[in-house]
């Protein structure tokens, strides 16, 4: 990792309230990187601080090699896209585009040339005279890319630039962010609290909670092998479920819920020093298979180490794509979500119908409680 | 049926609406009837009366008119009004400007409320008073004069007072708030992420204060040199007691004419103002719809 962006103990303090709390890590260069994390976890800090707007009260930030302590926003290798866009109204879109290059005293071709190119970049071309009044939020939101793009930053800041657009629009853009990213190469950090956003666009992602990184992966890793409790939850939908491990035998943790005992896979990473007594298991939706009745149980027997409960379907959400079933298990006093892909033969499962839920010993991690 | 009852309980309801828009008008209308339409009415008659011998006789003429076109003590009159309102309005902006951008910028509420209470205070004290209080500070034995010669800034006491001078910074004064809280008000309402996204492309303060601050703050500067324009137009006491007989403008000239019952001059002197006024009014709007399309 050739490191564009490094931070080495980061952290910004507001008054007595901690908003980043001792933070590393690197970013490479042409990666897109993503912060992403409930609102008030610190993500936007950072990325205040990586543009100069606020300075860490303890730590270093390296930008292209270069400690950034005292060097101003306007000085700094980085450009930043923010949230409501903060397009100049009095200006076209041409001016708009055009004030960093001015701001530099670039010669009137060159920006002719380079705003030109910005604004083909970003499908705008024939769209120069208009005023940001007249603009959609999406064309609003090209501009500001276009505005921060060519000034041809080592990397980009981007500020939950999609957070105003509604849905449909917010997809498209992703991939067009995407698309922007690759042709380009630059560095982008995105901030983004929107887990589906940041899965879909990053090359890597920093998960924040509470001023803490909690862990930095790609995508996949996040998804399949989440390192703390907060990333399962956080990431995709999952049961958390409060549980016993009794033991640990080949590779397996026997765990206890109620009355129900089965085996989940154990991992370093999961459980760390702590092989037996209170846990949390995660369980996605997903990986939750539901069958009809106790006659399932007899049919799928055979599997070895498969966990096994039965239960009372108590919600049933339709989603279109798949199916989210809530269930009452009988041998312990929780709830298990599960989710099953619509159509294609699935059976629907009624409020009220006797089920029977598995899973494999694989498909739970387990945390510290 | 279910919509087109309630279709006509919604006309009904904005018909409703508007007889008591009405009702919460009549007061300002009946206002403005009796203390503006009539008196303009009466001053339009007025102004073609003849005035001859000290009486006024109630005859047909345009002379009144002819004489504020051509008689010089009247085109003195006319451009002293002006000369004092554009001064006075300059002189406020200079300092309403910076002072409001100071306000804006400032950390702390405490001090910025005291400024704010500075500003305002001249509007509470009694123009009489205030002007007479001028009037000391700017004498030639005055504080000013006094700090003035003492800097060796100027060899002997400069004339302050009962003069132009005098009349317009007394002005200024008074009018400061009008503008300063206006200019304020459109810096309070300017988007603190478009300074932020100018510094971070990479513009100097000055490049930023001159491509965005200044022209998304023009109307709040255009809508209160139009309060101080038309304010100083109509200003009597203060040019009065601190022009000392040598700044002539159209309010104390009316005033005199009607202590003479020469209510003709009276008329078309007032007509002058109000004209003077609109046509402020008209540049400033035009300029402030300017400032806003840009």
């Amino acid at each position: 990792m050739s490191g564009t962006v490094e931070l080495v103990g980061v952290t910004k303090r507001f008054g007595s309230h901690l908003a980043v709390d001792a933070i590393s890590f690197g970013i490479g260069s042409g990666e897109f990187f993503s912060l992403l994390g409930p609102s008030g976890c610190g993500k936007s800090t950072t990325l205040r601080m990586l543009s100069g707007f606020e300075a860490p009260d303890e730590g270093i930030i390296r930008i292209a090699g270069q400690d950034m302590a005292d060097v101003p926003p306007y000085r700094r290798p980085t450009n930043i896209v923010f949230q409501r866009w903060a397009l100049f109204p009095h200006m076209s879109v041409e001016a708009n585009v055009a004030f960093g290059l001015e701001a530099e005293g670039r010669p009137r071709a060159e920006i002719r040339s380079r705003v030109g190119d910005a604004l083909a970049l970003v499908g705008l071309s024939g769209f120069a005279a208009r005023k940001p009044g007249q603009l959609s939020g999406g064309q609003m939101q090209r501009v500001a890319l276009a505005r921060a793009l060519v000034k041809r930053p080592k990397v980009l800041l981007l500020d939950e630039p999609l957070s105003a657009l509604d849905l449909k629009l917010r997809h498209q853009m992703q991939i067009e962010l995407k698309r922007i990213q690759q042709e380009i190469g630059t560095t982008f950090v995105f901030v983004t609290h929107d887990q589906g956003e940041a899965l879909a666009m990053s090359d890597k992602v920093a998960v924040m909670n509470a001023g803490r990184v909690e862990q930095i992966a790609s995508p996949q890793e996040l998804y399949d092998a989440p390192a703390t409790r907060f990333v399962a939850g956080f990431i995709g939908h999952a049961n958390l479920l409060p549980v016993t491990v009794d033991g640990v035998a080949n590779g397996l943790a026997m765990v206890r819920l109620g009355d129900l005992h089965f085996a989940a896979a154990l991992r370093e990473t999961s459980i760390g020093d702590m092989p037996s007594g209170e846990a949390i298991l995660a369980l996605r939706f997903e990986r939750v298979r539901i069958g009809a009745g106790p006659a399932a149980e007899a049919a799928g027997a055979a599997g070895a180490g498969v966990a096994r409960a039965t239960g009372v379907v108590r919600q049933m959400i339709f989603g279109g794509a798949s199916v989210q079933y809530v269930v009452g298990l009988d041998a312990a006093p929780v709830e298990i979500t599960a989710e099953q892909p619509h159509g294609a033969g699935a059976p629907v499962f009624a409020q009220g119908t006797p089920v029977t839920l598995s899973w494999e010993p694989a498909d739970g991690r387990l945390f510290k409680a | 049926m279910a919509a087109s009852s309630r279709r006509d309980g919604g006309a009904a309801g904005r018909a409703k609406a508007e007889r008591s828009a009405w009702v919460l008008l009549t007061p300002m209308c009946l206002l403005m009837a009796v203390a503006f339409i009539l008196p303009v009415g009466l001053f339009l008659l007025y102004s073609f009366y003849r005035f001859r011998g000290g009486r006024l006789e109630e005859t047909f003429t345009l002379e009144t008119y002819w004489r504020f076109m051509t008689d010089e003590l009247y085109l003195i009159t006319i451009y002293d009004t002006l000369q004092l309102a554009v001064l006075a309005t300059l002189l406020c902006l200079v300092i309403s400007y910076p002072l409001a951008y100071a306000m804006w910028r400032m950390r702390s509420p405490g001090l910025q409320k005291l400024i704010a209470f500075i500003v305002f205070a001249p509007v509470l004290v009694s123009v009489v008073v205030r002007s007479y209080g001028w009037t000391v500070v700017l004498a030639d034995q005055g504080p000013v004069n006094f700090i003035l010669t003492r800097l060796g800034l100027t060899s002997g006491p400069v004339s302050l007072v009962y003069n132009m001078t005098g009349t317009v910074i007394s002005l200024a004064h008074v009018f400061l708030p009008f503008v300063v809280f206006p200019i304020l008000a459109s810096m309070l309402r300017l988007d603190p992420t478009l300074r932020e996204a100018a510094e971070d492309l990479g513009a100097s303060w000055w490049k930023t204060f001159r491509s965005i601050t200044l022209p998304l703050t023009l109307p709040g500067v255009v809508a209160g040199a139009q309060i101080c324009f038309t304010l100083s137009l109509g200003s009597f006491v203060t040019p009065a007691i601190l022009g000392g007989g040598r700044v002539l403008v159209l309010p104390i000239q009316i005033y005199t004419a009607t202590s003479d019952i020469n209510w003709p001059v009276a008329a078309v002197g007032g007509l002058c103002l109000l004209v003077m006024a609109f046509i402020a009014v008209v540049a400033f709007g035009r300029l402030s719809q300017y400032s806003e399309a840009v």
